[in-house]
């Protein structure tokens, strides 16, 4: 992977981050609440409300608020909550640590086990096997997540059950503590996420091991150690990484956001679903600008490791 | 000849469907002698590659049957072998060519990395010595910069090129037995003969057994002894190449032999046809499969199917061969 190509990506990459910017300003703000009214009192003059209008910068042009909005973020100065008053940076920087810690071994299981299960079933197509994994993978995707996250609860978190591990919270101080926390979340993000990760993986795998060149490895005495591991995973790899980038930033904001408020946990997800049921626009802002910024990343990194996996991408 | 190279008795391969069986190759059996080339000739669809890819074990497990008295190379036989034995004999003894060398090649590995993971297969060793066996194998293929198509990728080389890599893959273990399946269909006229030319020098050099599998019966002319004409998973005439050309005994050879255009400068080209059409595998005709398109036929090629002597050099499965 050669410097000029990216720089490329990155500079691609601009134009894009300046109209996922833009998009969620308009929606957000643009169109968003007014929240004029909330702040001043009965029976206002006509000069209160500019006032209340011109402190919270609604009478500026449109262009030049996203063009604040634009160096809002890109500063990181994204102004106070609306409800505590704290800096909004300092909230995002106190959450995510903790989303992503949450989020991240579920993900990680999720795939690794999706991709197994798919290999497996792949390798057995058409087989008892195959036909076992993918009803069951049926049977998961269709349980509802509600479902799998309150019967995991009752199951391991209750005198009912088990009683093994905290039904809501995070006190996490070390690493026994990180794992008295995480593993009901964790099961219950895989089991969510292991239906469909189980039918894309075996598709991709599918259609890997039906490919000429698996055949002529078979016609030269590869072993099928070597026809799956090596050449149906290494082809399957760009799939499988656009899969995996395109969902990191809805895992960071949004599959948290489901466990975080289910299990009580102070991430980033439960700072936006408060921050939008009580219309707490600076957080918001910047949780919509930063998801849309995190996304064409994970976009333009995709695009990078290609040139990686696959010879026949860069270089151009 | 006490030794065949390559040695097939009643192959048999059907596929099971709903309707029934549909018998795609017909107790066929044949072999080729160490450093001969045999054509196999037919229509599409007749069977020829499914001959090959059971003869290799290729086909799959499930809704596909085949059976063999014995393929023997070099006398061993290989049709009872389980599954990581027959991988020990694929690719060492019996390699195989492809039809596509556009797609038979793991794009997202390089030529080298690919030819010497074959022998390193079979017969193991270190890096540097791998290296130099794969680099061989590409110069005796007649590339003269062989490290630099070592290093390319697939797609970084023309079709002919891929073939050529291909062939080295195929020759890099120096195999008793190459089965080549249309390896030239895809590419045009002066690569076809760059590659049936470095096929057999290579064949002269090692002694290697060939079975080039083909519609082409020009080309098959210029490059085999012996042919051997399929119809239906049936085969229907050995002979050598040149009996062939000059008095085909079965009338199917010698329908297929009118197809080939003849250019020469006092008449236009004439080219005619098989009448009919090849019947679908799950409604055979009763009796010999070429009855129905037949111009000689008699009520006996309906009732009865044709003996065909396998042990024979010549043989036609014919009741009124053309003589």
């Amino acid at each position: 992977m050669s410097v000029p190509y990216i720089t490329s990506r990155l500079l691609y990459g601009i134009p894009l981050m300046l109209g996922v910017t833009f998009i969620s300003f308009l929606l957000m703000v643009h169109f968003g609440p007014d929240k004029t009214y909330e702040l001043i009192g009965k029976n206002p003059t006509e000069e209160q409300i500019n006032e209340v209008r011109q402190s919270l910068g609604y009478d500026q042009p449109f262009l030049l608020r996203y063009g604040n909005y634009v160096k809002e973020l890109l500063t990181l100065d994204l102004g106070l909550s609306d409800s505590s008053g704290e800096p909004v940076s300092s909230i995002l920087i106190k959450t995510l640590p903790i989303s992503l810690a949450l989020v991240l071994p579920g993900f990680v299981l999720g795939n690794l086990l999706g991709m197994a299960l798919g290999l497996l079933a792949a390798w057995y197509r058409g087989k008892w096997l195959d036909k076992l994994v993918m009803s069951a993978s049926v049977v998961g995707m269709s349980v509802s997540f509600l479902v799998i996250i309150i019967s995991l609860q009752i199951l391991l978190c209750t005198p009912y059950g088990l009683n093994l591990f905290p039904v809501r919270g995070w006190q996490v101080h070390g690493l026994g503590s990180y794992f008295y926390y995480v593993t009901v979340p964790t099961l219950a993000l895989v089991l969510v996420t292991l239906g469909y990760n189980t039918r894309f993986y075996r598709a991709i795998m599918a259609d890997e091991i039906e490919r000429d060149h698996i055949r002529t490895l078979r016609a030269y005495g590869a072993g099928p150690a070597e026809l799956l591991f090596k050449h149906v995973l290494k082809n399957s790899l760009i799939p499988v990484l656009t899969r995996i980038m395109f969902s990191v930033p809805f895992v960071v904001v949004s599959g948290s956001l489901l466990l975080e408020s289910y299990f009580g946990i102070p991430g980033i997800g439960l700072v936006t679903f408060n921050a939008i049921t009580s219309g707490d626009q600076p957080i918001l802002k910047a949780v919509v600008g930063l998801t849309g910024v995190l996304f064409v990343l994970a976009l333009t990194i995709n695009d990078m490791l290609y040139s990686v996996v696959d010879p026949r991408v860069s270089k151009s | 000849m006490s030794c065949h190279a390559l040695k097939v008795n009643d192959l048999s391969v059907w596929f099971e469907t709903d309707s029934g069986r549909r018998q795609v190759v017909d107790h066929i059996s044949f072999s080729i002698n160490a450093g001969e080339s045999t054509g196999l000739v037919g229509e599409s669809g007749c069977g020829k590659t499914m001959t090959a890819l059971a003869i290799l074990g290729l086909l799959p497990t499930s809704g596909v049957g085949v059976s063999a008295a014995s393929i023997e190379i070099n006398g061993k036989d290989i049709s009872s072998l389980n599954a990581a034995q027959r991988r020990a004999v694929l690719g060492r003894d019996i390699a195989m060519i492809f039809q596509q060398p556009g797609t038979a090649l793991d794009p997202v590995f390089t030529i080298g990395h690919q030819i010497s993971a074959v022998y390193r297969r079979h017969f193991g060793g270190s890096k540097k010595h791998l290296w130099q066996i794969m680099l061989d194998s590409l110069e005796a293929v007649g590339f003269s910069r062989a490290e630099k198509i070592a290093s390319a990728y697939p797609h970084q080389l023309s079709g002919g090129m891929r073939q050529l890599a291909m062939i080295a893959m195929a020759t890099v273990c120096n195999p008793v037995v190459i089965i080549a399946d249309e390896s030239t269909t895809a590419l045009d006229n002066s690569t076809k003969s760059l590659i049936l030319k470095q096929l057999e020098r290579l064949q002269l050099q090692h002694k290697t057994a060939i079975l080039l599998i083909s519609h082409d019966l020009a080309m098959v002319r210029q490059s085999c002894r012996n042919v051997l004409v399929m119809y239906c998973g049936r085969l229907l005439e050995r002979t050598d190449c040149q009996s062939l050309y000059s008095h085909a005994q079965h009338p199917y050879s010698a329908g297929l032999l009118s197809c080939i255009p003849q250019v020469s400068a006092n008449r236009p080209p004439r080219i005619s046809a098989i009448p009919g059409q090849v019947p679908s595998a799950t409604d055979l005709p009763s009796g010999c499969h070429f009855a129905p398109r037949c111009i000689r036929v008699k009520p006996q090629c309906q009732q009865s199917v044709p003996h065909f002597d396998s042990e024979d050099d010549r043989a036609v499965a014919c009741f009124r061969p053309l003589s």
